[in-house]
């Protein structure tokens, strides 16, 4: 069964190496400059010249699509990193100390997690006025509590535990204990919850470039091109359906890994979160 | 028990105050101006001495802690203020348009219990044959597609290859709100059946499954009595949270499909940077969520013995 | 086992069938069954955001709606080749400068009931003045008197355009005394009257049976607002709607077809962009000039709004005798631009792409906003263009503009859509946009002559001169490089195939008539 799950590992991990591959030599292997525009040969359908089609400027779909996903795939990397990091920083922090910090910080994440996500990330987005930096940053805002109390429970579970008694007697400073003891302990779940959080991550960046609060032109996002070629959907449907089946993919390809980092490190139980 | 809820209630007021002060905040900081807005819009010029005016009259000249202090004022008295765009009490319309997200909220979670429920059940039971996988794949498929784009490819194979159901809904009926409740449903249903297949998992790993087994009593009586029941708890817990989710979730869905609740009111004031409107949905639906949040732990702390008992959960 | 997993299936399956069995009660066209005849407009501009929360011609811009889903009816009207003609009106004469005697037709009555007579209108136009501020502004009225028939207005100061600002939208006359009801519905002398109102939702007309002008030929119509383009489609598609205004342009072919109609014709709306004087990279004339040069119209409009449109050559389209080749604009030349950049001193030293002044770097930011489908187009199509003689575009394409464009450090060029002549004349666009006091010069735009040639128009009554003058002044801000205007809207109504009567009109005013029928 373990082996399995390696080789599964291997496989999904291969998989979304190539993706990363794709995404950060995107300049590299596009056939075309996906921000050329030729009115000659708009809307084209797929063909040899251009596997994907073209889209209504007449800019190659293939060439877009990869490029997109540096856009797409690197805000949704860093939005996770971000999230994960920060929030489990707090979350140890708060389970560490506990007392007013913990009740001060504890209270705000649950403002946080009040607000119906997207709602709020759309309300900040459309605030801080579009952008793909800003897009991130309102869904940041609002997901960061989710790691903090992962991270704190863990926390909280482990400070009492008998090695750590052994470990705070024998001298160490809270900051050590938190980067020797706590921090490597809870590396696992947090890892989990991050990998299997980019597909939905992917999704919501995705949402609000369809409302226009995403990427700008000319950048190629996945999210923004749908969005701008949906109304092309029964008439020149590749314009739509290239990016739409890249954000599938992706974010299908990302939740296989996150299934399978899981039951990889944690072989016993199947239950996730 | 009591003393517990009596605690809940409260951590509620922080809470609520914290909401309405982050909502009041987020939206005046934008500092633009729907007045200008709406002059743009129309095409049509008005003088700087009106625009003043009108300014003065919605209190946008004041400093901000007044401002904010004012409103929290309005709101506890039931005034929101009115809408920039089309001058109407902000509540009323609210108002008017919640049961529309209420009834499609309802629906698109029925449907989400029906659909998950069965299958995320069978596929635990079956792990790792054929219909666990394909169960699985499907979920995976569910989760995995962007909702509008589903909203869109729905519409276009039921309402205009097929000609189930209408494109545009004609008002609050069950007609209109399937293919939102639908859309919604797929990808929550894809969500939950992943969560209730692992906690059924979780059960039936347990030792009093194999000592039923070993006991001779039937394996579905077992999953019925005992393993249904005890995974109920956080099938209810994700319902509860299904809630919320959908609650804003709807939004994107509403205005596609021209279904006329409170999401698609929000979608509509955020293009026009209609303040009032957009404060009044994500306050409302913040304390909607809270209060959605509180009733699931009281129902949760009735069902969970431990906590009735005097202890608390964290 | 076996039966706990088919029962779990049946619920399932039950409920699916739940849902499916619900589709089938009824559809739009077994509603006719009752042997009324109906109708469905589907419309993507009848909401509060264009201003029209309802059908009040005295609230901001919902005389639009007023007029157009054949609710009100104005005192004069545009024909075809947008002259003004009396409608409600039967007549007028001009006794002095300032004195304007209106005639109305005898025959005209309100849905309400009552006679529209000298004092109806002299009520409404009234509380018009005191309602409604651009009117106000616009028509300068001093006095109204009524007597009979007839409607005497004085007017403060001469006001050469007034009968056409009598048949702006805002002008619709309705029955002041039986008021507005609180969904915002008035009781006009149009050919429908209306019955419910819901705010961005829909607008439910029944048949005028007493109309003054023809019998109305449908028996009950729905307006209903669809904001969504893609949703429009679909809906015209299914059949749930039987016409659509504001259709996306990539839907086009899907209608063209013998099911399908499609009226069109050009309307005085304008994509143009307006230059920031304040800014230090539009400050530069030669910049501006690059600008002009640099915008490829006729590929915008061919390819991108798929010929859906007219290259602009200045303020008004083609149809005006002031408009289309009346003026001349710089026309597309890449190779030319860049000469005109060279020679002002901008170069690309350090080989990016883009050109530089004094260590500066040619970037324009291009403010626009999504709301009009064509923007967010012209302003990628722009933006490749542009790149080619050296500019490095940054689109800030948001809903939020007026903040942004209220700050002149914080963009170069506003490029918005405007109609440009509402009314058929063509003093309002320089009033509001090009001169010092204009409160819509959002580039800070000056010029001496244009401010001369204003002053004369003013005074001036006699149309062809005020053509004359439009000419002229559209020339001066053309030749200082002030605004680049790139295409003009070809305005499309899509119907099915079965309607009749449903026609396109070039202020874009009258859509729903007594003529409209289905067969």
């Amino acid at each position: 069964m373990r082996n399995r799950t390696k080789r599964k590992l291997i496989l999904f991990g291969a998989l979304v190496a190539i993706l990363l591959l794709a995404a950060i030599f995107a300049q590299v292997i596009s056939p075309y400059d996906p921000n050329l525009q030729n009115y000659e040969i708009a809307l084209q359908p797929p063909s040899f010249a251009h596997p994907f089609g073209t889209d209504r400027y007449g800019r190659d779909m293939l060439s877009r699509v990869i490029a997109g996903a540096q856009t797409s795939i690197f805000s949704t990397l860093l939005l996770v990193a971000v999230i994960s990091v920060f929030g489990t920083l707090i979350g140890v922090a708060c389970g560490y100390l506990g007392g007013l910090f913990d009740g001060v910080v504890m209270r705000i994440s649950d403002i946080c997690l009040a607000f119906p996500g997207l709602v709020f990330a759309l309300a900040i987005a459309a605030v801080l006025n579009g952008g793909i930096q800003n897009a991130v940053l309102a869904l940041a805002a609002i997901s960061w509590p989710k790691y903090a109390r992962l991270a704190r429970s863990q926390t909280l579970s482990m400070k009492n535990a008998d090695y750590m008694m052994a470990a705070r007697l024998s001298g160490n400073t809270p900051l050590k204990m938190i980067v020797r003891h706590i921090l490597p302990n809870i590396t696992g779940p947090v890892l989990v919850t991050a990998m299997l959080d980019i597909g939905t991550m992917m999704m919501e960046i995705a949402a609000l470039s369809f409302l226009g609060l995403g990427a700008k032109p000319p950048t190629a996002e996945w999210g923004s091109m749908m969005s701008g070629g949906r109304s092309m959907l029964q008439t020149y449907p590749w314009v739509v359906l290239t990016p739409g089946v890249a954000i599938f993919i992706s974010v299908v390809l990302f939740n296989l890994l996150g299934d399978t980092i899981r039951d990889y490190l944690d072989p016993r139980s199947t239950h996730g979160k | 028990m009591k003393k517990y809820i009596g605690k809940r209630l409260l951590l509620l007021i922080p809470l609520l105050l914290g909401i309405t002060f982050l909502s009041f905040a987020m939206m005046r900081i934008a500092g633009s101006d729907a007045i200008l807005q709406k002059t743009e819009v129309s095409g049509v010029a008005v003088s700087e001495e009106a625009i003043e005016a009108q300014r003065e009259e919605l209190g946008l000249d004041k400093p901000f802690l007044v401002q904010y202090i004012n409103w929290l004022g309005n709101f506890l008295r039931g005034d929101m203020g009115k809408s920039y765009i089309s001058g109407e009490e902000v509540l009323d319309t609210f108002i008017s348009k919640l049961p529309a997200t209420l009834l499609l909220t309802g629906l698109s979670v029925l449907l989400t219990v029906v659909i998950s429920l069965p299958l995320g059940i069978l596929s635990a039971v079956k792990q790792n044959q054929w219909t666990d996988y394909l169960i699985r794949v499907c979920s995976f498929v569910g989760n995995s597609l962007p909702n509008f784009f589903v909203a869109l490819v729905l519409m276009y194979l039921f309402a205009i290859q097929l000609g189930i159901f209408p494109v545009i809904s004609e008002g609050m009926n069950l007609e209109s709100a399937a293919l939102p409740a639908i859309t919604l449903a797929i990808a929550m249903s894809a969500k939950y059946l992943r969560q209730i297949r692992a906690a059924i998992l979780e059960e039936l790993s347990k030792e009093y499954v194999t000592g039923a087994k070993a006991r001779g009593i039937p394996f579905s009586v077992t999953l019925w009595k005992s393993v249904f029941r005890s995974a109920l708890v956080t099938i209810l817990t994700l319902l509860a949270l299904s809630i919320g989710n959908l609650l804003g979730g709807t939004a994107i869905i509403e205005s596609i499909f021209m279904w006329d609740g409170v999401g698609k009111m929000a979608v509509d004031a955020i293009n026009m940077r209609d303040y009032p409107v957009i404060q009044a949905y994500v306050v409302w639906m913040a304390i909607i969520y809270v209060v959605v949040n509180l009733i699931t732990d009281l129902i949760y702390c009735f069902l969970d013995p431990r906590i009735r008992l005097g202890g608390e959960k964290e | 086992m076996r039966k706990k997993k088919i029962a779990a299936f049946l619920i399932f399956t039950l409920a699916a069938a739940f849902f499916a069995g619900c589709g089938h009660s009824e559809s739009s066209e077994e509603k006719n069954t009752s042997g009324k005849k109906t109708f469905v407009y589907g419309v993507t501009n009848f909401n509060a955001e264009n201003g029209e929360t309802d059908i009040n011609p005295h609230n901001d811009s919902s005389g639009w709606a007023c007029i157009r889903y054949g609710v009100g009816e104005t005192l004069f009207r545009f024909n075809d080749a947008m002259e003004i003609e009396p409608w409600l009106a039967e007549s007028c004469e001009n006794t002095d400068e300032l004195t304007w005697e209106i005639i109305l037709r005898e025959n005209v009555n309100f849905t309400s009931g009552r006679h529209m007579d000298g004092e109806a209108v002299k009520e409404c136009l009234e509380a018009l003045v005191k309602e409604h501020e651009r009117a106000a502004g616009d028509l300068k009225i001093e006095k109204i008197t009524a007597q009979g028939q007839t409607v005497t207005i004085q007017t403060q100061v001469p006001v050469p355009a007034l009968l056409n600002y009598l048949a702006d939208p805002y002008g619709c006359i309705y029955d002041v005394q039986e008021g507005v009801t609180k969904d915002g519905i008035v009781c006009g002398t149009g050919p429908y009257k209306a019955v419910s109102l819901i705010t961005d939702t829909n607008l439910e007309l029944v048949k005028n049976e007493d109309y003054w002008n023809g019998e109305p030929k449908l028996d009950e119509i729905t307006i209903r607002t669809i904001s969504d383009g893609d949703t429009l489609t679909m809906a015209l598609q299914s059949g749930e709607i039987d016409a659509a205004y504001g259709m996306p342009y990539a839907s086009y072919p899907l209608f063209e077809s013998e099911k399908y109609t499609f009226s069109s014709c050009a309307t005085s709306r304008v994509f143009f962009g307006a230059m920031n004087y304040e800014s230090e990279i539009t400050s530069d004339p030669a910049v501006r000039k690059a600008i002009c040069m640099g915008i490829d119209k006729e590929g915008f409009v061919e390819t991108l709004l798929g010929g859906n449109g007219y290259p602009a050559q200045g303020v008004f389209p083609e149809n005006f005798s002031f408009g289309g080749d009346a003026v001349q604009g710089e026309p597309y030349d890449p190779q030319g631009a860049k000469e005109v950049l060279e020679e002002a001193g901008w170069v690309d030293e350090d080989g990016d792409g883009t050109r530089e002044k004094d260590g500066k770097k040619l970037i324009l930011r291009w403010l626009t906003y999504p709301s009009r489908q064509e923007l967010p187009l012209l302003a990628e199509a722009a933006q490749s263009t542009l790149k080619e003689i050296g500019f490095e575009v940054e689109v800030n394409n948001t809903a939020d503009h007026s903040s942004i464009r209220a700050d002149k450090d914080a963009w170069d060029i506003f490029v918005s859509a405007m109609v440009t002549a509402p009314t058929g004349d063509p003093e309002y666009f320089f009033t509001y946009r090009c001169l010092d006091s204009s409160s819509g010069n959002d580039g800070s735009y000056h010029s001496d002559e244009l401010e001369k040639l204003e002053q004369e128009m003013m005074q001036t009554f006699d149309t062809e001169k005020r053509s004359q003058l439009a000419v002229k002044m559209q020339q001066t801000i053309l030749d200082d490089h002030g605004y680049v205007f790139c295409s003009h809207l070809r305005m499309s109504i899509i119907s099915k195939a079965n309607v009749t009567g449903l026609a396109a009109h070039p202020c874009d005013y009258y859509e729903i008539t007594a003529d409209l029928d289905v067969a």
